[in-house]
């Protein structure tokens, strides 16, 4: 169980942290660019709102298998393709939220900044500060959507025990075979995780008013 | 120290603004014009944050004060130190320095530990004019920088930027509504229209001007005790 629930932590970890760093990335565009391009990638943030995890799963699975494009790579299976999976899904979730979270800052500062000779770099920097609860948030929402999904983490894990086995997967795996009280326990570890990761998010956004 | 622009056009929101000829240098010039003239959009098409064609030339580190300011979550300290490391690059131990020189300068040494979103529209203008001079600017843009300020505090923000232009021979670009800000401040007045300069006067000229806006204004200084 210990070994299952760390599993589920860390692919879910990592993949959030990876995807936001693409959100960020991609929500500071959107709310500062200047092209008009970035209403196309708001539109591709919207859109995988609604993306079903099991067709992510299917899409990452198949490029990755053995005879897909990316098969040569070997990482189906290992946790790397969840990984992959998982980031793909909450991307969109936590660039939406970012966006919102940057939008609430006065939409001046950062020409107030330029006016004042601050240079991009240091000014991205101090917008991120600026934004600090909303992001927070935004990465825990992720969090919570990629360790809850069950259906991309079947279709590149392929739930094999003691290599890809995530908490939800297991629980799938212990209804099937009739063993409640197991599926149970793990839906009661799961819910334990986040309520330790938005225990932790609160007192930093309280800290950090 | 100058700043100059040769045949400007910029638009914003249907806005359009035209602008010949324009040069400013340490004697000051001020932009004079009812509201949405255009005087803070040639403002910002001076300073480069705004698209804009023909040419714009400005020298040395510029600083600019808008007429409401936004300021960073944190203190009033570090609100100044922090834009001032990220645009000089000065170690934290100078910047900090600096800025309680600078917040002493503009009386706000009081609240300078205050989370700066606490502080009065007022305040904010006092900490926008710190933040900009601690930078020591050769050319510096202010956006009606004094509007919300108390009254009996006006004269001493007015004599530290005067101060600070005479010691520094710093280009400066002023629009404002008030007269005292003008001849305080400024040699030269450009009256803005619908986005064009509609005149182009020594200070010592408002006073005679037959510019209705103009007259208005200088009635106005008059009426005051």
């Amino acid at each position: 169980m210990f070994e299952i629930a760390a599993r589920s932590v860390g692919v879910s970890l990592t993949a959030t942290l990876i995807a936001s760093c693409f959100a960020l990335a991609g929500a500071l565009w959107i709310v500062y660019g200047r092209t008009s391009w970035r209403s196309v990638l708001l539109g591709f943030f919207n859109l995988g709102l609604g993306l079903p995890p099991v067709a992510v799963g299917l899409a990452v699975a198949f490029g990755f298998w053995r005879s897909g494009p990316l098969g040569s790579l070997d990482l189906l299976y290992p946790p790397a393709a969840m990984i992959v999976a998982q980031t793909i899904v909450i991307v969109p979730l936590i660039g939406t939220l970012a966006v919102l979270a940057l939008r609430a800052v006065d939409p001046s500062l950062n020409d107030q900044l330029a006016a004042l000779g601050v240079p991009v770099g240091s000014r991205l920097g101090l917008l991120a500060r600026e934004t600090i609860p909303g992001l927070l948030a935004a990465a825990l929402a992720g969090f919570g959507r990629a360790i809850a999904e069950v259906g991309a983490a079947q279709m590149t894990g392929g739930n094999i025990d003691g290599q890809t086995r995530v908490l939800t997967t297991a629980t799938m795996l212990e209804v099937g075979k009739g063993e409640f009280g197991a599926a149970f326990a793990d839906v009661a570890v799961l819910l334990g995780i986040v309520a330790i990761v938005a225990g932790g998010a609160l007192v930093l956004q309280t800290r950090w008013r | 120290m100058a700043v100059s622009a040769r045949g400007l056009v910029a638009e914003r929101d249907q806005f359009r603004l035209q602008v010949d000829s324009f040069d400013a240098d340490a004697s000051g010039t001020a932009l004079l014009g009812r509201n949405g003239a255009g005087k803070s959009t040639l403002l910002l098409a001076l300073q480069g944050l705004l698209q804009h064609r023909g040419l714009v030339e400005r020298t040395g580190r510029c600083a600019g004060v808008f007429a409401r300011p936004a300021v960073l979550r944190g203190s009033v300290l570090w609100n100044v130190a922090a834009v001032l490391r990220g645009a000089t690059g000065v170690d934290q131990r100078t910047a900090l320095k600096r800025s309680k020189t600078m917040l002493s300068s503009v009386d706000l040494s009081n609240v300078m530990n205050l989370d700066a979103r606490r502080l009065s529209s007022g305040q904010r203008q006092r900490l926008a004019l710190a933040r900009a001079l601690a930078l020591e600017p050769q050319t510096l843009f202010l956006d009606e920088p004094f509007a919300n300020v108390d009254a009996d505090g006006r004269p001493g923000l007015r004599a530290l930027v005067r101060d600070y232009v005479a010691r520094s021979g710093c280009a400066l670009v002023l629009a404002t509504q008030n007269l005292a800000d003008v001849t305080t401040l400024c040699k030269t007045v450009m009256v803005l229209e619908a986005g064009r300069p509609t005149e182009l006067l020594d200070v010592g000229a408002i006073e005679t001007s037959r510019n209705p806006y103009l007259q208005a204004i200088v009635c106005e200084w008059r009426l005051l005790p």
